[in-house]
């Protein structure tokens, strides 16, 4: 299991390096640069703009900018943005809450719709229920955000008035500290009587948006995970045992067929922590898809660098973690040379 | 330590807002992003500007909804007979915001305040300019190094500002958000506690709200400060909803999550307008979109080839479709709501046969040019690219074969203010209501003769370059109205580009809101507004 551990470590901080030096680079390649980008229609003098980049330490060569950002994160100074001249650290730390929030939110809604749907699309493979459920996984699989959430806000909350429109509180009833950036912790700490209900109506929409085209994955591999399985022979003597349809699906076969289902979950949270963005601006939501998007139209290079390599650090931890607990379900990757 | 402070201070804040807002008439406002930090003088983009404008006052300020300059911290201003020294007679008993960020003015707003909010941006050597970066973009655009010779006080409620040369539009620059007053005693105690970047980022000002709180990308909160100079304001809480997507404030405006909404969806404005709940403001933008035919390069220095591709392009299709009627056709380089606007200019008509004509006659046959057009939506131009799809079109029919360019939006500026280009769209938005800001700014020369960096025709003309120096000197506003009369029928006879369209600005407010008007500059203000329960 160390093995294991070390093994999968070992292999993040060629991928951390590299996306470092790849990020750094490819951001320098992209036309304009922060001083022009925050000038719109305005003039700047050659002598101004060249003023302005010097202050700024943009105007040494891109390999010695390259040389002190990996300086500053060596020593964990991920920089500071030029926009608001705030670390992007601790800008990172106020948004990010927001987005694992989110994510973690969604990912449980296509959790707890995709993989019963999954299982039961299964079970009835072939029958219309089965086939209902595909297309309609495929639908949300392929549904552009962007429209589906502003379709959900005006059936929902214009219409139905039953969902507040976006934000991740009532900005005018509950306004209390945010000690973890955790709304749903805060309101149980700090938030006065209905904070939690209203952080958990605000989290409705979103969840649903950004949870729809991963519940139309784990449905779909769960479906196929499951088909392999029940015609396993294991399924069959269990059957043959006299067990109930129960608890060979849920204990038997769902079981076995969770193991890629599981990977897939990781995988998706990761995309969706750092692919929450058109969530985040549909909903007003702060979190740090917004941010990093924001930050390309301004050319502010410490933003997105940090953003992404923050980001990137937390994904690959969380491939670290997956994969360790796939080796604690599987002996086989355990054991691997 | 520091921690538990700011754990305690919110928790205060969050108590008091809770217990006043039980009562409290409050204001919500769906703006578009988050601010880059509090002090407008470091600012430009009006996302910024608005986000601080609550917390302030000026010396002198626009009246509301227009681009006239009224009293303001100043009660009084003199100006002197040569136009070289302006006095200002500072109002007395105005008080700084107490409480903010534990601190507690011990004194009145008065003349070292002045000279210290000034002082920031033009001193390099003062002790406050490099903190939070050190970059005072508008103080440097509107020319105020160049102007400003010194400013002194003579006793603690006058301030003397005296100039290099006259400059009548320099008190309307002063209503500008860049010369917001600033405390010095909040600076120094800000110094003294060791954190002096937070004054840009927790401010004090005498403005009509104080700051109470603000949370990156998701809202921005004030109290009404009820020792206004100006009374308190009607409502007592104002909040910003930071909401980016226009149709997600739309969708908050109609379910009465936020009553005051900026930039709909130009999509949106017929559902606005027949809205019950909504009540769609608009006023004409003061601003202009054109397209500069570069008088350096020919055939474009000749003024009968540029009016020739002026009468090519079928304006009218333009403003229907890309406007989407939002606006109107502009036949002179200023906006129709800025004083001296040249009524009785004749707009050039759309007459391809007329223009074909002209070019045979000054000998333009099969011209092949560029046409660039700005990778960015805009006011005065919501979409360049289809404009200039639409002009290459007409040009073709005329016998011009036009070639679509475009850069990178700050690339694309830099390279048409050098004059790389043959034909350019490109457009501005007033700052202060003056016409210098525009003819002087957009069409002028330096004494050198050559084209000033936003000149994008990099045309010149010393008789227009007479009037507008001559103008900007004078301080009796008929005196300057004819001279800007006579500089708009010289740019109209010599068509250094072509007026495209003068936006028009909306705003959707709900029913609710009385008192809110639309200001032509952009800003968003809330001092005089009252919302019904």
């Amino acid at each position: 299991m160390l093995r294991l551990l070390l093994n999968r470590i070992a292999l993040t901080i060629p991928t951390f390096v590299a996306l470092m030096f790849v990020t750094f680079v490819m951001l320098r390649l992209v036309p304009g640069d922060p001083v022009e980008a925050r000038r719109g229609e305005r003039g700047l003098s050659p002598e101004m703009h060249a003023k302005a980049l010097h202050d700024l330490g943009l105007d040494q060569p891109v390999s010695a900018q390259f040389g002190n950002y990996v300086w500053g994160i060596l020593h964990g100074n991920f920089g500071t943005s030029i926009v608001s001249k705030t670390p992007v650290t601790q800008e990172f730390f106020t948004l990010f809450p927001a987005t694992v929030e989110l994510t973690l939110c969604a990912t449980l809604f296509a959790i707890l719709v995709g993989i019963p749907a999954g299982v039961y699309a299964a079970v009835r493979r072939g029958k219309f229920f089965d086939q209902a459920l595909m297309i309609t996984a495929l639908t949300g699989y392929s549904m552009p955000i962007f429209w589906w959430g502003l379709i959900l806000i005006l059936l929902m909350s214009n219409t139905l008035h039953l969902t507040p429109v976006s934000g991740r509180v009532d900005l005018i009833k509950y306004y209390y500290p945010q000690t973890t950036g955790f709304l749903l912790i805060d309101s149980i700490l700090n938030g006065p009587k209905g904070a939690f209900l209203d952080v958990v109506r605000h989290l409705i929409l979103p969840s649903i948006v950004l949870g729809t085209v991963p519940l139309g994955a784990f449905a779909r591999m769960t479906r196929s995970a499951m088909l392999e399985v029940l015609d396993e022979d294991y399924i069959r003597t269990a059957k043959a045992k006299g067990l109930s349809a129960f608890r060979t699906i849920n204990l038997h076969a769902l079981r076995n067929a969770l193991i890629p289902v599981v990977t897939s979950i990781g995988l998706q949270m990761g995309s969706l922590l750092a692919g929450a963005f058109l969530t985040e601006t549909i909903f007003s939501w702060p979190g740090v898809g917004h941010w990093m998007v924001q930050s390309i139209g301004r050319r502010d290079y410490p933003v997105l660098q940090g953003g992404i390599m923050l980001v990137a650090l937390v994904v690959m931890l969380l491939n670290v973690v997956l994969d360790m607990t796939s080796g604690l379900i599987n002996p086989r990757l355990r054991h691997e040379k | 330590m520091r921690s538990t402070l700011k754990y305690l201070t919110a928790a205060l804040l969050a108590t008091a807002w809770s217990a006043s807002s039980l009562s409290a008439k409050t204001l919500v406002y769906c703006s578009e992003g988050s601010p880059e930090n509090f002090t407008p003088a470091m600012n430009t983009t009006g996302t910024s500007l608005d986000a601080a404008r609550p917390i302030y006052d000026k010396l002198v300020r626009f009246v509301p909804g227009t681009t006239q300059v009224e009293p303001s911290l100043s009660e009084k201003t003199d100006v002197s007979a040569d136009g070289l020294t302006l006095t200002f007679h500072l109002r007395k008993g105005v008080k700084f915001h107490s409480g903010v960020n534990g601190f507690t003015p011990t004194r009145d707003m008065n003349a070292d305040d002045v000279i210290w909010s000034f002082d920031r941006q033009a001193n390099e050597k003062n002790p406050w300019h490099k903190v939070s970066g050190g970059s005072f973009d508008y103080y440097s655009d509107m020319s105020m190094p160049d102007l400003i010779d010194s400013i002194t006080k003579t006793d603690d409620s006058t301030v003397v500002i005296k100039l290099k040369q006259p400059n009548a539009p320099i008190l309307a620059n002063l209503a500008m958000d860049f010369a917001t007053i600033h405390s010095a005693e909040y600076a120094d105690f800000l110094m003294k506690k060791g954190t002096p970047e937070q004054f840009d980022q927790i401010p004090v000002g005498t403005g009509p709200f104080s700051f109470v709180d603000y949370q990156k990308d998701a809202v921005i909160r004030f109290k009404a400060n009820p020792n206004w100079f100006g009374g308190k304001p009607k409502v007592d809480d104002l909040v910003y909803a930071i909401t980016p997507d226009a149709s997600a404030r739309y969708a908050k405006l109609k379910a009465g999550e936020c009553q005051v909404m900026i930039a709909p969806n130009p999509a949106d404005l017929a559902a606005m307008a027949k809205d019950d709940g909504v009540n769609l403001m608009q006023q004409a933008g003061l601003n202009i979109g054109y397209l500069a035919l570069n008088a350096q390069k020919p055939p474009f220095d000749k003024p009968e080839v540029r009016k020739a591709i002026a009468q090519a392009i079928d304006r009218g299709a333009i403003l229907k479709e890309v406007y989407q009627g939002a606006g109107q056709q502009a036949k002179n380089p200023i906006p129709p709501t800025m004083w001296s606007y040249d009524k009785d200019a004749a707009d050039i008509p759309y007459d391809p046969a007329a223009a074909k004509a002209a070019l045979d006659k000054a000998g333009v046959k099969d011209l092949q040019t560029d046409l660039w057009w700005m990778p960015v939506q805009r006011p005065y131009n919501p979409n360049a690219k289809r404009m200039a799809e639409m002009m290459q079109a007409d040009l073709a029919k005329v016998g011009i074969q036009a070639k679509l360019v475009s850069y990178e939006w700050g690339e694309y500026r830099k390279r048409a203010q050098a004059g790389e280009h043959q034909m350019a769209l490109l457009g501005w938005t007033g700052d202060n209501g003056d016409p210098d800001n525009f003819l002087a700014v957009l069409l002028g020369c330096g004494k050198d003769g050559k084209p000033n960096g936003q000149n994008i025709p990099k045309w010149c003309d010393a008789k227009f370059q007479e009037d507008v120096n001559k103008a900007v000197t004078l301080t009796d506003q008929a005196e300057r109205s004819k001279l800007y009369v006579d500089a708009q029928k010289i740019v109209d006879a010599q068509v250094p580009w072509l007026n495209i369209a003068h936006s028009t600005v909306f705003e959707p407010i709900s029913k609710k809101v009385s008192g809110y008007k639309v200001s032509p500059l952009g800003a968003h203000e809330f001092w005089n507004v009252d919302v019904a329960e």
